[in-house]
């Protein structure tokens, strides 16, 4: 019987394993092993080093490290997180506020046919091998980029080419006016020094940074760009490790980093010597609500009700600690924001719908109607675990508007074509309006490609916001695709989702580390908080 | 003074007391399946109280009814493993030690399916089974029957070269009844006595391949996911999520195993009256 003793034994030794994780979850424990660590944050990598006023460690999840490199047309930057290269410079960037302003272009003009953009760029500009940049090199990216992304839609642009050497001149096959965001966030690469087969791993750029060091799997080592044409950096040296959420606490509260990602399961922790810096952010979290396909949400008074009887504030406290603010929309706070879309929450009025409708309460306290219980099936990604406690929420809630839901985790194997006639959580958020387009616009199933969805009113002002030759005014036209006055996709219209929360990015600061203002951070909570870590300073 | 239990008397009260309190957690799991999926955000991360003996995890879950709903699927995948391996042993084990060149095949195929990692295995079963309880519980049933069925045919093997057989065989007694009286009667304590032992076996490997994200999705109580979902909260103190489903399971394990070795002791015939 040794055989089924050693399972026992062995069974065992597995919860002594898990048990003294937790005990390495104590903060004494771990500062026995590094007592000077949390003067000195530079220990970590460079033993010996002093530290000084200009350098940063920052831990990220270990899904932000660029498995492509640092190629823009790999999907650097340019990803499906979107956020400044950093290595490279970019044409265009977006200000706090999200309008856009200049990086290298100095203007750029739009024919009146939206098929042609006129950019010109600053003239003094040199990689970091001494070669200028130019317009040719600008044009040489945005080909190469159309060529190669597999990340990214240049299905817009026919081509690019340097009229001079500080005019490029991009030709487009149909009109796109919210280019200037695309021009936001695709690195300029050398054509001179561009390599598909190597340049991820050995970037030459322009931008703030240098990229000094890659241990594949634990860090990345920036190093401020000496001949930096804008503001020198503050910041010399920054530091980017890779780290699960779990090894990245423990390494605050060793005193290894001095910044660090987080999350609201332990936002009620508090390691000696750090804050807790929480970030806004548009990176929202909503149900698609199968207009077709689906017996209880093809109702649109339900899918109405659903949206008012939902107490966001409630969730926020309940999953996210507060750490949260509530969504209303895919781009909530944006300058392509309608605020039409906000709701007071208010479950008589939520009733008074579903009974209207015809759904009445029955016995069990579920509703129904002809015979059709109010049942409903929520999915949600299965490794995602605050999504999985929203879903949980979110059907605790309809449970109390008499609607039976019940939540399933799957994979995303499965999950978009389940979602086609399921609700199933998802996540979005960008610096761009075209996730608008993503998600309302009818494809060419002659419905929305992530649930079933259509409205020619809401295309059609997506379609003209495209052809706009006025960003302002596309601003406006994005605006009345969301709600009109007489149909969209808010309260009043067809609300093919209901939008829950924006989850607040959160992260563990050392005390005195000034983190420069951020940007309403997109969805992905990786780049973006270092997007100004050049501003960054110590006092 | 009360009368003294002897051996035999102890390990059958022992017996019939684990299998009643194994069955009493499986049927208290079936009959908390629906209090395991209430999540209840006003009662969230509570450390274990009178109230609840095993605490709340992160949506306000009550533990006690999660672990019991896991063990209890856990004891049911068990069973019916146990079941599906005794079957298919019996046969296969028995055809094997008729035939010769049956033999070679069958042992081939025994060896080829015991040569795979048996998490291994596990896993490809429950994914061409179609994942979910259903893909678990066929990966962990049809994965378990080689070292049974290896045993009872080297056990008929022996058998059949066994004095008593070939005398029985001399003095014209029929091959049904010499498989009836002096084999199967032979046979029966072994196979029990595996079979019982199949189920630790078949526990923690149910346990594993949740625990591995291929099994069940995370809002079923499986004390695989438990274990996973409480490793997320380790790091913050929650010692309560990992320790007590944990025990349990080494428990239910340790009760399994102890069941073998009473049974053992009851029929096997080497040490029945030891």
């Amino acid at each position: 019987m040794k055989r089924y003793g050693s399972i026992v034994i062995a069974a065992v030794l597995v919860l002594g394993l898990l048990a003294s994780c937790q005990g390495g979850g104590q903060p004494d424990s771990n500062a026995k092993h590094s007592p000077t660590s949390t003067q000195d944050p530079s220990e970590y990598n460079i033993p010996g080093m002093e530290e000084t006023a200009s350098e940063v460690i920052v831990a990220m999840g270990p899904t932000s490290e660029p498995e492509s490199g640092f190629d823009p047309a790999l999907g650097w930057g340019a990803g499906e997180h979107v956020h400044e290269p950093l290595i490279q410079s970019t044409l265009t960037v977006t200000n706090p506020d999200l309008t856009i302003g200049y990086d290298l272009a100095t203007a750029y003009t739009v024919s009146g046919d939206g098929l042609t953009w006129t950019v010109t760029i600053r003239d003094d500009v040199k990689f970091t091998d001494g070669q200028p940049l130019t317009a040719s090199d600008v044009a040489f990216t945005y080909n190469t980029v159309k060529e190669a992304s597999s990340v990214n839609d240049f299905t817009m642009l026919d081509y690019a080419e340097a009229a001079d050497g500080t005019t490029v001149v991009f030709h487009m096959i149909t009109p796109f006016s919210i280019w200037p965001y695309t021009m936001a966030i695709v690195g300029i690469v050398p054509e001179h020094a561009y390599d598909p087969a190597s340049y991820g791993q050995n970037p030459i750029g322009s931008g703030r940074y240098v990229l000094k060091q890659w241990d594949r799997g634990q860090q990345i080592i920036l190093e401020a760009n000496p001949d930096y044409y804008g503001t020198t950096p503050k910041m010399k040296r920054v530091t980017i490790l890779f780290m699960e959420e779990d090894a990245a606490f423990l390494a605050v509260q060793a005193g290894q980093v001095d910044l660090a990602y987080t999350s609201a399961t332990y936002s009620d922790q508090a390691p000696a010597g750090y804050t807790l810096l929480s970030c806004r952010s548009v990176d929202n979290r909503g149900f698609n609500l199968p207009v077709e396909g689906n017996p209880l949400t093809s109702d649109i008074q339900v899918r109405r009700a659903i949206n008012l009887g939902i107490d966001r504030q409630e969730m926020i406290e309940n999953v996210l600690n507060g750490y949260g603010t509530p969504a209303y929309s895919v781009c909530d706070q944006l300058p392509w924001y309608n605020p039409a879309s906000q709701v007071e929450y208010d479950t008589a009025q939520a009733a008074a719908l579903l009974d209207g409708a015809g759904w009445t309460m029955g016995a069990d306290g579920v509703r129904e109607k002809d015979g059709v219980r109010a049942a409903l099936t929520l999915l949600y990604p299965a490794n995602d675990s605050v999504r999985q406690a929203l879903a949980a929420d979110f059907a605790n809630q309809l449970g109390m508007l008499g609607i039976a839901a019940a939540i399933e985790g799957v994979g995303w194997d499965t999950a978009y074509d389940r979602a086609q006639s399921t609700p199933l959580i998802w996540g979005w958020g960008a610096h761009t309006p075209m996730e608008l387009y993503n998600i309302y616009h009818t494809g060419e199933s002659g419905s929305a490609e992530y649930s079933p969805y259509a409205n020619p009113a809401v295309d059609a002002y997506m379609d003209q916001a495209l052809q706009c030759d006025n960003l302002e005014e596309s601003y406006t036209l994005w605006q009345k695709a969301q709600w009109d006055g007489t149909t969209g996709v808010t309260q009043a219209g067809d609300i093919p989702w209901v939008w829950l929360v924006n989850v607040d990015h959160l992260y563990w600061t050392r005390e005195g580390l000034q983190v420069a203002q951020q940007k309403i951070h997109p969805h992905g909570h990786g780049w973006s908080i270092v997007n100004n870590v050049d501003q960054w300073s110590w006092p | 003074m009360t009368p003294r239990l002897n051996q035999r008397q102890r390990a059958l009260a022992l017996l019939i007391g684990a299998a009643i309190l194994l069955m009493l957690i499986a049927i208290a799991g079936l009959c908390l399946n629906q209090a395991a999926l209430i999540t209840d955000f006003s009662r969230k991360n509570l450390p274990p109280s009178l109230e609840m003996p095993f605490g709340t995890d992160w949506m306000g879950r009550d533990m006690l009814a999660r672990t019991l709903t896991g063990l209890s699927l856990s004891i049911r995948i068990g069973l019916l493993t146990a079941g599906i391996s005794a079957v298919v042993a019996t046969i296969l084990g028995g055809a094997a030690a008729m035939d010769r060149r049956l033999d070679a095949a069958l042992s081939w195929c025994i060896d080829l399916v015991m040569g795979i990692p048996h998490i291994l295995l596990v896993i490809l079963i429950s994914i061409a089974c179609g994942r979910g309880a259903a893909g678990v519980t066929a990966g962990v049933a049809l994965s378990h029957w080689t070292s049974l069925a290896r045993l009872i045919r080297g056990e008929i093997l022996q058998l059949r070269q066994a004095p008593y057989i070939l005398a029985a065989q001399k003095l014209g007694i029929s091959k049904a009844r010499i498989i009836q009286v002096h084999m199967l009667s032979h046979l029966l304590p072994q196979l029990l006595t595996g079979l019982v032992l199949l189920f630790p076996h078949a526990i923690l490997h149910e346990a594993s391949v949740t625990f591995l994200g291929f099994g069940l999705s995370p809002e079923q109580p499986a004390i695989g996911v438990i274990l996973s979902e409480s490793m997320r909260y380790l790091t913050t103190g929650k010692w309560w999520l990992a320790l007590f489903p944990g025990g349990a399971l080494v428990a239910v394990v340790a009760l399994f195993a102890q069941m073998g070795q009473y049974l053992r002791a009851l029929l096997d015939p080497a040490s029945v009256h030891g």
